[in-house]
């Protein structure tokens, strides 16, 4: 192998510094280990960008590899005399595995597939989910391709206007609160709607996430098209011997997670009654008892995240099915809205898929490019995607208040005679 | 070499056979040795459907699952934060495991990785996870490891000094900074990511470790208004802008770019075609119609020809108080407080600063439990912005759509300094 | 129109584009093109003929367009076309 060209990076040596790992170090280290120049041009062309306080990249066309309308992300150097090495510099999204539990086997052999087919820099994981392989040349994008999926059994993710890869939060794998099968309902449906993850179907880009329960460790109410958030509706199961033991001070609460302040005696009245945003508990003094009304229980899980020994959600479970979250481009950001309050997902998810081509029929032919299903909901308004698109009843649960203009759009056949008059029987009660 | 691709179509042939679905046993794929050459002998680019494999998905997560994991899949009873980094899970079956958290920066090597799975393997039978918010968790089955564990991942350093596994991102205290490529891998950033995150990282390092905070706090940061992730809804947010609409290279723009593709690319239709002379020819061209920019950069996607970054122009614009999780109160957008600080590579001072008199504000008056967004909401903006000395400025007035909803319709207001700033004029 | 139909169609809205400067073309656009159709078969067809070679994707970040191989815009960025 020949000798490796250097840069001097003397700003972006600074972050060699402190005590947060630092990602210039690795990569130097790795560098020189391995005598790739990709990083040292990397390092460099970082430098430049420090210095012009500008990005030194282009993007290319690329989508992927051949059949495939997603997956690879082209990127080009505009510094190729000074950088050849990184003058090509692609990105591979690499679907990472539902719940991102791997075993060292997989990776190791990943790793040396990466090693010899790219840059071997790696982000694990890129903000949609995927495993991002950063920086190789056109000519080694089939043949990583070919490794990936004859030598590790793995397919890439989905970027452009394609289905984007699900992504799920920890799950039953790991947490007592999750409230559906969130990894085998994200593995169903990944597998499922495959052609729709890899080749181009629709306006423009669609995510799903799936969070066990209300506290949406992934973000699915802020960024997925469909986001998927576990719910019970039955009452919250108590062990009332452990809420005095809280009460009490036996236990940590919130499971230790404030366990660097003095905040003085845990006080149930003020840390758990006063802040439910129902007001649906109440703590007997007398008789050290907690009650709660159900009825009134808005699901926020923050009783439960406080008392979690005494405390766990009900046991009638299921899913609540919100649609149309995305970032600020282009008609500003929009959190996921309420479609089906409560959903018991049972696999193989049958009912769910067919109820997810309703909405991509729809959307395909109705939506603009580049406009996502909440933009168009928006532009259609949600009393008619519900009603004449997938056919549910509209529920106050579907809203945070009702509307308040009586700016209706009312159909001729909600009026009884409709709309045709007779201006001749008009005047003979109105004379003009 | 023949011997390679049978023994990797007999592979297949079990993959095959259970649809991928590996439950008990892992992929035997993953045992076999890596072929560099295997592709080649695959791939054949005048039959590019020769051999090829599609739509497989990832690999099925269950057989990359601890058998403990398995045993007590969705049967778990509780779970307590010992320390931070460290979460103790209890079983209903009295099975014990402890989940070790650790900062990772994101971006990394494949020998960062190697040294992840040479801990994996030490201590976890090679079973290992990621989160959400790019930490890596260790599962051990034992405290004799977990003691073990910890004191190994404490001496893991870079030769810089920095460590590679800090241990924390629990509780009530900062997390992992979820954020996008910038200037080392993105074509449209306005600013660079990894350098800004670990220049706050390291300011903000004993929040990571530690369970000081009222509460949780979600750090973001996305290099340009496009927002690759979910930067919108976070505590406390970073967000690349760049403020002047793309140049336009006459001379050059027609031998490089299609001009109906630039024209499509511009979200907001402010680009159209145009003629001009240079030197006596007739150049195809386009034209800005800057007052409808929104420097999203998707022109200079389709079109070399019409850069948009510029060094004195780009920076960072902080937002604060948005969060996803529906806990106490329902999830809320993050709002504009600083629109705007100059990139300040390699440590981004200002920047820092900002975000850290931000934290500490919130920390030093919030109540226990409350969000940065929930105090926010409790005090008052007017309150925030007196807080924490950001200087308030018509920047900060909504004026895109529904800006409405957010001007203020009632007397409900506190008197803070800035009521006696109002001078009327006559 | 059987699928065979349908994707001469598209070939055929495809080029009268190109005719017009534009050689890459949203999912969308060729719906419009072909209204008699349903979004989902042209979706299928199109996506077939890429695996034919017929049709190429071309990539716009965000979004994903059609284009005839080697018509237009290249996938490599930044180098000069010299037909032009």
């Amino acid at each position: 192998m020949s000798e490796v060209k250097k840069h001097d990076t003397p700003m972006v040596d600074e972050l060699k510094k402190g005590p947060w790992p630092s990602f210039v170090d690795d990569i130097y280290t790795y560098g020189e280990k391995h005598k790739k120049q990709a990083c040292f041009d990397i390092m460099g062309q970082l430098e430049l960008s420090y210095k012009h306080k500008e990005t030194h990249w282009k993007h290319g066309g690329i989508v992927g590899v051949f059949g495939y309308g997603g997956g690879v992300i082209g990127r080009y150097s505009d510094q190729q005399d000074k950088f050849p090495a990184i003058w090509a510099f692609h990105t591979l999204r690499v679907h990472h595995t539902a719940g991102k539990w791997y075993h060292t086997s997989a990776l190791r052999k990943l790793c040396e597939m990466w090693d010899h087919r790219g840059s071997g820099l790696v982000n694990f994981h890129g903000s949609t989910g995927d495993l991002v392989l950063i920086g190789t040349t056109t000519e080694q994008l089939e043949p990583t391709f070919f490794d990936l999926t004859h030598q590790l059994h793995w397919d890439l993710g989905g970027s452009g206007s394609n289905l984007r890869s699900p992504a799920c939060c920890m799950g039953k794998s790991l947490c007592e609160w999750c409230l559906y099968d969130v990894q085998d309902l994200d593995y169903e449906l990944t597998m499922h709607f495959q052609d729709e993850l890899h080749r181009p179907a629709f306006p423009y880009k669609f995510k799903f996430k799936f969070s066990g329960c209300p506290l949406d460790c992934v973000a699915a109410i802020a960024r997925a098209d469909l986001s998927f958030i576990g719910i019970w509706r039955d009452e919250i199961q108590i062990d009332q011997e452990a809420v005095r033991a809280y009460v009490n001070g036996e236990l940590k609460p919130n499971a230790g997670a404030f366990s660097d302040r003095d905040w003085g005696p845990f006080d149930i009245q003020k840390e758990v009654i006063e802040r439910c945003p129902g007001k649906c508990m109440y703590w007997d003094e007398k008789e050290q008892k907690l009650y709660i009304n159900n009825e009134d229980c808005v699901k926020c899980m923050h009783c439960i995240a406080v008392m979690p020994e005494a405390l766990k959600p009900g046991k009638d479970r299921g899913v609540c099915l919100l649609i149309g979250a995305k970032a600020p481009i282009l008609e500003g950001a929009q959190l996921s809205t309420v479609l089906v309050p409560f959903w018991r997902p049972e696999p193989p998810y049958d009912d769910i898929k067919e109820f997810i081509y309703k909405i991509w029929d729809f959307w395909m032919e109705n939506g603009k490019n580049r406009e996502r299903i909440g933009e168009l909901i928006q532009r259609i308004g949600l009393n008619r995607f519900l009603t004449e698109v997938v056919g549910i009843k509209p529920i106050p649960q579907h809203v945070r208040v009702p509307r308040d203009n009586p700016y209706i759009f009312w159909k001729e056949e909600e009026v009884p005679g409709g709309w045709q008059r007779d201006i001749k029987e008009f005047r003979k009660r109105h004379p003009a | 070499m023949a011997d390679v691709v049978e023994r990797l179509k007999e592979l297949w042939g079990k993959y095959d056979e259970l649809e991928g679905k590996f439950k008990d046993e892992m992929d035997p794929i993953y045992q076999e040795p890596y072929y560099p050459d295997a592709a080649e002998k695959l791939y054949n680019p005048d039959k590019p459907m020769q051999n090829r494999v599609t739509d497989i998905g990832p690999p099925y997560y269950w057989q990359f699952l601890p058998p403990v994991v398995k045993k007590n899949y969705g049967q778990w009873k509780s779970h307590e934060i010992i320390q931070p980094g460290v979460i103790k899970r209890v079983a209903e079956s009295g099975d014990v495991i402890y989940v070790v958290r650790c900062g990772t920066p994101r971006l990394e090597t494949t020998d960062y990785i190697r040294e992840i799975c040479e801990i994996a393997d030490k201590y976890c039978d090679g079973y290992v996870r990621w989160t959400t918010r790019n930490n890596v968790e260790f599962i051990v089955d034992s405290e004799e490891k977990l003691k073990a564990l910890l004191e190994d991942l404490k001496n893991r350093k870079h030769p810089g000094g920095s460590y590679k596994f800090p241990i924390g991102g629990t509780g009530a205290g900062v997390s992992n900074i979820v954020h996008t490529q910038g200037w080392i891998h993105c074509h449209t950033p306005a600013i660079d990511a990894s350098g800004v995150v670990k220049s706050i990282m390291d300011e903000l390092f004993e929040y990571f470790g530690s369970h000081k905070l009222p509460a949780k706090t979600r750090l973001a940061l996305a290099c340009c208004l496009n927002m690759c992730g979910a930067v919108h809804c976070s505590d406390i947010a970073i967000v690349g802008i760049h403020r002047k609409p793309p140049m336009v290279e006459d001379e050059r723009l027609q031998h490089v770019c299609e001009i109906p593709l630039v024209i499509a690319a511009c979200p907001l239709g402010a680009i159209k075609p145009a003629t001009v002379e240079i030197d006596g020819q007739k150049k195809k061209t386009v034209r800005v119609n800057a007052s409808r920019c929104m420097f999203c950069g998707n022109c200079y996607t389709m079109c070399p020809a019409m850069p948009i970054a510029d060094g004195e122009g780009d920076g960072i614009a902080i937002v604060v108080g948005g969060k996803v999780s529906n806990r106490i109160s329902a999830p809320k957008f993050s709002r504009v407080v600083i629109p705007y600080i100059p990139n300040e590579p390699p440590r981004w001072p200002t920047t820092v600063k900002w975000i850290k008199k931000i934290l500490e504000t919130y920390a030093e008056h919030a109540n226990k439990y409350e969000r940065v967004g929930d105090w926010i909401e409790r005090i008052g903006w007017e309150k925030f912005f007196e807080l924490t000395e950001i200087p308030f400025t018509e920047k900060s007035i909504d004026d895109y759509r529904l800006a409405y909803t957010t001007y203020r319709t009632t007397t409900h207001f506190k008197f803070t300094k800035h009521v006696d700033e109002v001078k009327i004029e006559v | 129109m059987d699928k065979e139909e349908l994707k001469q169609k598209i070939l055929e809205v495809i080029e009268a584009r190109v005719k017009k400067g534009k050689s890459k073309v949203y999912l969308k656009d060729i719906q419009r093109d072909i209204p008699d159709a349903k979004a989902r078969d042209i979706k299928k067809a199109a996506n077939e003929l890429v695996q034919e070679g017929k049709l190429e994707y071309f990539s716009t970040g965000s979004t994903v367009m059609f284009g005839l191989p080697g018509v237009g815009m290249g996938l490599e960025a930044g180098s000069e076309d010299p037909n032009k």
